[in-house]
């Protein structure tokens, strides 16, 4: 049970349930009411025109003398005390000298209490009446009975009545029908708010389905969306979005331990074949030592790839260690440049310093190693003998750092994916020189969690610029 | 027996050439898939040791421009664990293949296999009149002796008795037993052929002048 209430259909049906009935409620008895009053009226009419037919008739049997003057008080007192013969009254007037009981009965008293005219149909305990509301004239109902009781300012009272079982019994029918209506529309509204809760939670559940059939790894999957535009469609939208971007880093993820496992799969088989094939025989100590030197070398190879990696890594999830601080790219860069210097002399290249003051906050190390990757690759891919610009500037709101070399340039077609991890133009692995393809791949994360950019343009020599916010 | 290896990476290259010459294979080697593809339909060899990955055209793309034109047994070298890419390159034509890294007993087992299969044998022993070819252990014996052969009067024996029946010229012969950094003296061969000759018997091998040699 606690479930169902937990259950957004189940609450929403509750309140919605909750606020039907409360409706129908009002409005049913709002019917009745009205019903009910005019019901009452219409009796109180009916009884104040037999009143008018009685007393019409009272004086149509013997007209009195003066036809235009209104009868006195003691004109009317003899008058109720002999109506005369019955058969001088209208028909429906009958019943009040025949007894029984049923029809309109009327009974009148002098001032003194004492009986003036008592119907025969009247029920036998009347008496007359005493109070009658504010005014001389009031309407009450007793048991089955509605009653008009007035007393006129001369003292003489009278009680005009009729039964009404009939009247409230077909009241308490009606209100019987409109109760079970009610009900019968409450319980309609219901299985309609039902329908209308599960129409409207129906994407909720499609979404929800197809999210744990993704997360359960079918990554290709996507919400299908209606195209209606509503509020439901939006969030379709936006997980779906989610979800994209996800699958995507997802992917880039796989490729790149793919990648990596790849990289590292060939020094692991140098060694493995390289120390399977010392130990299979006896050799000489100069073929133990070109083997040894072949497993440093797959080695070292490896090493710079977990290394790489673990710059990556660190990259990827900056850890909150490395505030920023106040440092010049033009000194890192310099600093990076001596570094390199006897690499330069080792292709026969020279570099070519333009370096102007570039202040800025960052990591200095990761800096250098933006410098370091770029410069590096423009010493060992260009022939020897080429010429490399390393320059920095600042502009208005930026600092600029350019790597330029004159060898071929690259290729348009290598541009895109130039800094994807383990991307590499010539496609030869030239791991021997400790390339491991994530140089540039390193570059792009620092310069990007730096907030600046980088760009390369192969054409007329290779140009790599960062474009770095000023510190 | 004849092999190229067709590997991008110049240790990993280095390595399995001076490996498999160790295991008295005549070797050549290729840097990339260009260069492979050229030798590979030059050469008739025995066996290609082809990685997938390659600079040029790669793997998959030579081994079908290979099969074109010859049939010789591949191993492929395949560095991703990925069911594809082992699909594809068995697709392509190759005869095995082998994930990086791999054992090398295990690339010299399958390649012995490979061979083998292609010369229309299952079995690594071969029975010739009384002497018996152990190609896994690459050893001969003679009425359960082993006589000491060179690994080139072996290789000799063992490429012979493998085209059993079949008149072998020397042009085939010198290309199978030496490898393209070898700068063979014409005569060598019949050196090494008179030798096994005096070791087997003088009618193990049988001249077919002006065509070559056979074993019956």
């Amino acid at each position: 049970m606690k479930r169902l209430f937990r259950s957004v259909r189940w609450r929403l049906l509750l309140w919605y349930a909750l606020i039907l009935l409360g409706l129908i409620t009002g409005l049913c008895l709002l019917a009745f009411r009205l019903t009910a009053n005019d019901r009452t009226s219409q009796i109180d009419r009916e009884i104040r025109n037999f009143q008018g037919t009685f007393f019409r008739s009272l004086f149509a049997s013997q007209p009195l003398p003066n036809k235009d003057d209104p009868p006195s008080v003691d004109e009317i007192r003899q008058r109720l005390r002999n109506p005369g013969d019955a058969s001088s009254f209208p028909p429906e007037l009958h019943a009040l000298f025949e007894g029984g009981s049923g029809g309109t009965y009327l009974a009148c008293w002098d001032s003194d209490g004492s009986e003036l005219f008592i119907s025969a149909n009247a029920p036998a305990d009347l008496t007359p009446p005493r109070q009658t509301g504010d005014g001389s004239t009031g309407y009450v109902e007793i048991g089955h009975r509605r009653e008009q009781h007035r007393i006129n300012p001369s003292g003489m009272s009278s009680i005009i009545g009729r039964d009404i079982a009939a009247e409230q019994a077909e009241l308490r029918n009606f209100g019987l029908l409109l109760a079970l209506g009610g009900a019968a529309v409450w319980l309609a509204g219901l299985g309609g708010g039902w329908w209308l809760a599960g129409r409207a939670l129906k994407p909720i559940d499609t979404i929800g389905r197809t999210a744990s059939r993704i997360a359960a790894g079918n990554l290709d999957e996507r919400i299908e969306l209606a195209r209606t535009d509503n509020e439901l469609d939006q969030l379709g939208g936006v997980l779906n979005d989610t979800f994209d971007r996800l699958a995507a880093a997802i992917e880039r993820q796989k490729r790149f331990t793919a990648d990596a496992s790849h990289e590292l799969h060939t020094p692991v088989t140098i060694i493995l074949s390289e120390t399977q094939r010392a130990l299979k025989r006896e050799r000489e100590p100069e073929q133990y030592r070109e083997i040894l030197a072949n497993c440093r070398t797959a080695a070292e190879r490896m090493r710079a790839l977990v290394e790489s990696l673990l710059v990556l890594a660190r990259q990827d999830l900056p850890s909150p260690g490395t505030e920023p601080v106040a440092c010049d790219l033009a000194e890192i860069a310099g600093g990076v440049a001596d570094l390199l210097q006897p690499l330069a002399n080792e292709h026969s290249i020279a570099i070519h310093r333009e370096l102007s003051p570039a202040p800025l906050h960052g990591d200095p190390h990761s800096l250098a190693m933006i410098v370091q990757n770029l410069l590096s690759n423009a010493l060992v891919h260009p022939p020897s003998g080429s010429q490399v610009f390393l320059k920095t500037t600042t502009t208005a709101d930026s600092v600029l750092l350019e790597v330029r070399d004159s060898g071929p340039g690259i290729a348009a077609e290598h541009l895109p994916r130039l800094f994807d991890r383990f991307y590499r133009a010539d496609s030869a692995r030239g791991q021997a020189n400790g390339h491991t393809g994530l140089g540039l791949a390193i570059a792009k994360t620092i310069v990007g969690n730096h907030g600046g950019k980088i760009e390369v343009h192969g054409a007329d020599g290779t140009t790599f610029r960062v474009t770095l916010p000023k510190g | 027996m004849r092999l190229l290896v067709i590997e991008d990476d110049p240790l990993l290259r280095h390595s399995l050439t001076e490996g498999l010459r160790e295991e008295l294979y005549a070797v050549d080697s290729a840097a990339d898939g260009d260069e492979g593809l050229v030798k590979a339909l030059a050469t008739d060899y025995d066996g290609i040791v082809l990685d997938g990955m390659l600079p040029g055209i790669d793997g998959w793309e030579l081994l079908r421009r290979l099969r074109l034109e010859k049939a010789t047994p591949v191993l492929m070298l395949t560095a991703r664990d990925a069911v594809t890419d082992r699909i594809r390159g068995l697709d392509a034509g190759a005869d095995d293949y082998l994930t990086k890294p791999f054992d090398f007993e295990e690339l010299l087992a399958r390649l012995r296999a490979l061979i083998r299969r292609s010369s229309g044998r299952g079995s690594s022993l071969l029975e010739i009149d009384g002497i018996e070819i152990d190609t896994a252990a690459r050893s001969v014996r003679r009425d359960g002796e082993i006589i000491l052969l060179t690994p080139r009067e072996y290789g000799l024996v063992e490429y012979l008795a493998l085209h059993r029946g079949s008149v072998v010229s020397r042009t085939e012969l010198y290309e199978h037993l030496f490898d393209e950094t070898e700068n063979t003296l014409s005569n060598l061969l019949d050196v090494h052929v008179s030798n096994v000759r005096k070791k087997l018997g003088p009618a193990f091998i049988s001249t077919r002048r002006g065509h070559g040699y056979s074993i019956e």
